[in-house]
């Protein structure tokens, strides 16, 4: 799920998702919509999308056809839902234990 | 520009801790806190602007790359600082996400409240609608290049 975070960390990805969230189109009308960066770069930042779950590759013929995968961000959402919770609990023994040994120390002093 | 739509719900986490804000305060701002209930090692130099490093340990062991800011530092009431993982061979942009968190004194303990800004709301507006508020959310919170 890490991955999907990542992924979503780079600028020019978050526009490639912009592109292909409403509809499905392959890999050279994407490029071709940035001028700056090559197809090689284009293609790599398809992959990284694409092994986090985002987006979803299809082949038709030698074309090969990216669309949006909204339900890799619902799933984001419920790892860092649970993430948070067990995070938060280790905090909260991890804070107990400190405020415990503080208040011995200060009873000794 | 696209219209924009603010569709996205934050996450939002409670908890009470029977320890005082001055107590709880530091395992959010030094390493060797941290480090007992976040992540497995942490850089962090806690003023605004200043970095926040973490690395976080999966399940499976797997190492990842935590790399952000902090937007605020305000002892021991809040802190908020930008979350977003990257992958140090590919030097992905930091800061995606914003992590804000808020202690209140509550009897003898503390009530913390964490919000994580800037992730979809699936669930009220259906897919489409927080996916799109998530990256209109990310694209503000991208840094500049």
């Amino acid at each position: 799920m890490q991955q999907a975070i990542e992924a979503i960390s780079d600028p020019r990805r978050r526009e490639i998702l912009r592109l292909v969230r409403a509809s499905e189109l392959p890999a050279g009308a994407i490029a071709a919509h940035f001028a700056d960066v090559t197809r090689p770069a284009v293609s790599q930042h398809l992959r990284t999308l694409r092994e986090a779950g985002l987006v979803v590759e299809r082949r038709e013929g030698t074309r090969r056809l990216y669309r949006a995968r909204p339900a890799g961000l619902a799933d984001l959402r419920a790892y860092l839902d649970e993430l948070w919770d067990e995070r938060l609990e280790a905090l909260r023994e991890a804070a107990e234990v400190e405020e415990r040994s503080r208040n011995a120390r200060a009873r000794d002093n | 520009m696209p219209e924009h739509v603010t569709t996205e719900q934050d996450l939002v986490k409670e908890i009470r801790i029977e320890a005082r804000p001055e107590t709880v305060f530091p395992f959010f701002t030094e390493p060797e806190k941290l480090t007992r209930w976040l992540c497995v090692e942490a850089t962090v130099d806690p003023r605004a602007g200043g970095i926040c490093k973490q690395i976080h340990r999966d399940h499976d062991g797997t190492l990842y790359h935590l790399s952000g800011q902090f937007l605020e530092v305000t002892p021991p009431h809040r802190v908020v600082f930008t979350w977003g993982w990257e992958k140090p061979e590919t030097g992905t942009p930091p800061g995606s996400t914003v992590v804000d968190v808020t202690l209140e004194p509550d009897g003898e303990g503390t009530l913390v409240t964490l919000v994580h800004r800037g992730l979809p709301d699936t669930e009220r507006d259906g897919y489409d609608g927080g996916w799109q508020g998530l990256l209109e959310k990310l694209a503000e919170l991208a840094p500049r290049s």
